[in-house]
């Protein structure tokens, strides 16, 4: 497969799952928020966190003076200013199809394609201010259609294990990412006065916890339990641990476990992760800090994100063998912005 | 007669589906008995449900100058154009025959120079075209074939006789809307092409993946083959992907492909992989930014030395394009004479020629009644439409005409022929033409029909997708009932 093939299926899912987490996010927020009580007086505790997990808190401060719902949903979900709204990510899942075409389904391409005719519609927008829950749904609709048919369309050939890569990094990454926004509340339970069962409840929601939780713990809204099962549950699949053993399963599948002194970087650095997780306790974790040891797993995610890209993409020990003729100004993998376009621009016989 | 049809009014023209007002031509009389017999409502109905499904497809292409990468689908009219079996017999063989001249012609100007030392054609008139490639005299190209592929524009005039208005010997678009187009008439009346002896289009992938596998270099059994595009934001990129897909072959952007000891290979994740045949999608002047255009970032360096050195194919090869030249497109005629010592099946329309003093002289006297066309630009870009014209763009075209006459040729305006084409809730008279495809491997297939293409506004007669043009599917009948 084309080594840029290869990277625009990985992002395609990758920024796909982006779409879906987000919606997610959004709607279990905002359905915890109105049955709420007390708790919820100052709801810009719970909508703070969700940009802290896009990582857009300083974008949005930039637009709107405070947090509030409101404007939380609206930078989020349809603004095309904002580079990680559902909108755009969906226009660079699509994008990214677009580019690889011929090698997808003709029913996953409609999917994506699908979605994005109708986010770019004055329906979808009218969806968004007048039923937010449905505008939400029918995205989340949208992801688990493409689930579905990758799943029931796609040979499982490297297609198939790119495709695992990019949606099993992103949900490892969004996972890692809701924990850390509860790692500074209390892990107390009520009836002590510091306990936030709201918000527990939101990250469980969050993640589609909620009922899969409710059947594993006896122990009901134990936040220790909650973040065990989240990060180190090896059956729930958007949990951290099951995440990583997807993706490893899909890295054997594409290079072979192979014996230890060819071992190629990202085989190296998911295997050794996923024994971490295999073997810590949550003791341990708590011992060391949840902060600090989601941290620690938020850089092994972004050094074997890196390797995927090194080792299928750019290939830097291949690269040394070409012959030397002008140094390509294109970059060589997925779709990110838009590039010069003026440049592939001429008349058409 | 249909309710369909109630109103509709062929006119002064050449109508292809009615020969008067109330008598549709014995070809249509399947379609009159089927489609015909349905209600504006319903008919409408139909049309919109293809329409969406074009957009949900992303059967789509881009729109330049207009907001950044605008996508449109091309508008797609579902009545279908007809050609009887006779008729298209006679369409076959004269493109047949013109592609063999072309071809000839092509290999004599890279290599002999018979034609123009024997003063048929004119040595300044090759030389000065803006894609003869000297880099390429001499060259030995796989099987002597330039063109594999080959869209040649064909209209017809108020007599409904046949023309052929240009050749399009580069990179010639639009197969794919040919395919698409089938696929939304079986989608929207299931059932009626079966019952109707309408000759299937749908093995142009198998016959195109034929056609470039016969030119990869001899000692390869199963050769690579590639479909290389400018990337994602080019106008014809839904094609490319579509073609690609047809065939069963990757499609690639030249960042994707490298050169190494000659060779051209494809960067996979599993390393690099030879390609031994490219069908290119990019002009001659994007191909390789260290023999054409320095500023090239979408073609590959050092693909021409691969090429000329035989362990590449390109199709088309380089250097095609002196043969659609508007202006050498005059003198296929005489090519015809010259090489094969036959008269052409399919005429050319009469071409007035800027470079000829004589000729000239008679373009600028009469530009509100000629169509004037700059020679080589394509897609309906840089023409003058002389009856459609104001008196200050006859006389800015007469500037440049003058300043540069060897880049204008003129021709009459021909009456292209109509076909009903729907607009709303009825059917009104369309000026049309037809692109039938053409391919040249081991030997030359030409697929059945073609694309035909629908100036959509009223009276227009530019077809191309770019100034507002539509399409058809077009059916050629198996055999003629009598």
């Amino acid at each position: 497969m084309l080594s840029r093939v290869a990277d625009s299926i990985y992002w395609m899912a990758r920024y796909m799952e982006r779409a879906e987490n987000l919606s997610r996010l959004l709607l279990s927020t905002q359905d915890l928020l109105l049955d709420a009580g007390e708790e919820a007086a100052d709801e810009s505790q719970f909508w703070g966190p969700i940009l802290m997990t896009t990582g857009d808190e300083e974008r949005y401060a930039k637009t709107y003076p405070t947090i509030e719902g409101e404007l939380v949903a609206d930078f989020l979900a349809l603004r095309a200013d904002n580079p990680n709204s559902i909108l755009n990510c969906v226009r660079a899942a699509r994008e990214n199809a677009r580019t690889v075409r011929d090698q997808i389904s003709d029913e996953l391409w409609e999917c994506i394609n699908g979605l994005r005719l109708f986010l770019e519609s004055p329906e979808a927008a009218a969806l968004h201010q007048s039923q937010r829950a449905s505008f939400y749904e029918r995205v989340l609709v949208a992801s688990y259609q493409f689930q579905g048919i990758a799943s029931s369309t796609t040979p499982r050939d490297e297609s198939w294990h790119f495709l695992r890569l990019g949606l099993c990094l992103e949900r490892a990454d969004k996972t890692t990412r809701l924990i850390d926004t509860c790692s500074a509340i209390s892990f107390d339970m009520p009836p002590n006065p510091l306990a936030r069962p709201l918000r527990w409840a939101a990250l469980l929601r969050s993640s589609s916890a909620w009922h899969a939780f409710q059947a594993y713990s006896s122990n009901k809204l134990n936040p220790a339990d909650i973040v065990e099962y989240l990060l180190l549950n090896d059956t729930f699949p958007r949990s951290f641990a099951w995440c990583i053993e997807a993706m490893h399963t899909a890295l054997i599948s594409l290079c072979g476990s192979g014996r230890l002194e060819d071992m190629k970087a990202p085989v190296r650095l998911l295997g050794r992760l996923r024994a971490d997780i295999a073997y810590i306790t949550m003791e341990e974790v708590l011992k060391e800090g949840l902060h600090e040891f989601i941290d620690q797993l938020q850089s092994k995610l972004n050094d074997i994100g890196a390797s995927f890209f090194q080792t299928f993409v750019n290939y830097a020990d291949i690269t040394a063998e070409i012959e030397d003729t002008s140094s390509p100004a294109l970059s060589v993998g997925a779709w990110h912005k838009a590039v010069d376009d003026n440049m592939q621009i001429q008349q058409q016989q | 007669m249909s309710s369909l049809f109630n109103d509709y009014q062929p006119g002064s023209f050449f109508d292809e589906m009615f020969s008067t007002p109330d008598a549709a031509r014995e070809h249509y009389a399947g379609i009159m008995g089927s489609i015909g017999t349905l209600t504006p409502p319903e008919y409408a109905a139909r049309q919109r449900t293809a329409d969406a499904v074009f957009l949900r497809q992303g059967v789509t292409f881009t729109v330049y100058g207009d907001d950044q990468g605008t996508e449109r689908i091309f508008p797609f009219d579902l009545m279908p154009r007809i050609i009887p079996h006779k008729e298209w017999e006679r369409v076959e063989s004269g493109l047949i025959q013109r592609i063999t001249a072309l071809n000839m012609f092509l290999d004599d100007v890279y290599h002999g120079q018979k034609i123009i030392n024997d003063g048929i054609v004119p040595r300044e008139l090759v030389e000065s075209a803006s894609h003869f490639r000297p880099e390429f005299m001499g060259v030995k190209v796989p099987h002597g074939i330039y063109i594999h592929i080959c869209g040649t524009d064909l209209v017809r005039d108020g007599k409904g006789d046949y023309y052929v208005l240009e050749d399009n010997a580069r990179c010639p678009s639009g197969a794919s809307y040919m395919l698409e187009n089938r696929n939304a008439m079986k989608r929207t009346f299931p059932g009626l092409l079966q019952s109707l002896p309408v000759r299937p289009v749908d093995a142009y992938g198998s016959m195109l993946r034929e056609t470039l596998a016969h030119l990869a270099p001899p000692s390869v059994i199963d050769p690579n083959i590639v479909v290389l595009t400018p990337g994602v934001f080019n106008s014809a990129y839904f094609e490319h992907c579509y073609l690609a897909k047809q065939m069963g072959v990757p499609i690639v952007e030249g960042r994707d492909l490298v050169l190494k000891n000659d060779r051209i290979f494809m960067r996979t994740t599993k390393g690099l992989k030879q390609v031994h045949v490219i069908y290119r999608r990019i002009d001659d002047d994007f191909l390789d930014p260290l023999v054409f255009r320095k500023d090239s970032l979408l073609g590959v360096p050092g693909l021409v030395k691969a090429y000329q050195s035989g362990h590449v194919a390109l199709a088309n090869s380089i250097g095609t394009g002196v043969a659609d030249d508007k202006a050498v497109y005059a003198l296929v005629p005489k090519m015809i004479k010259y090489y094969l010592d036959q008269d052409p099946i399919l005429p050319n329309v009469p071409t007035y020629l800027g470079v000829d003093p004589k000729e000239c002289e008679y373009i600028l006297a009469n530009l509100p009644n000629l169509v004037v066309k700059a020679v080589n630009e394509s897609g309906g870009y840089g023409m003058l439409m002389g009856p459609h014209s104001t008196k200050e763009e006859q006389e800015k075209f007469a500037e440049r005409i003058r300043a540069n006459p060897r880049n204008y040729i003129a021709q009459p305006v021909l009456q292209l022929s109509r076909h009903p084409v729907f607009q709303g809730d009825h059917f009104e008279g369309r000026h049309i033409d037809l692109r039938p495809y053409v391919l040249y491997g081991d030997r030359i297939h030409v697929v059945p029909g073609g694309l035909t293409r629908v100036a959509l506004k009223k009276g227009s007669l530019v077809v191309n997708s770019s100034q507002g043009g539509g399409s058809k599917d077009t059916w050629v009948l198996w055999d003629d009932q009598e």
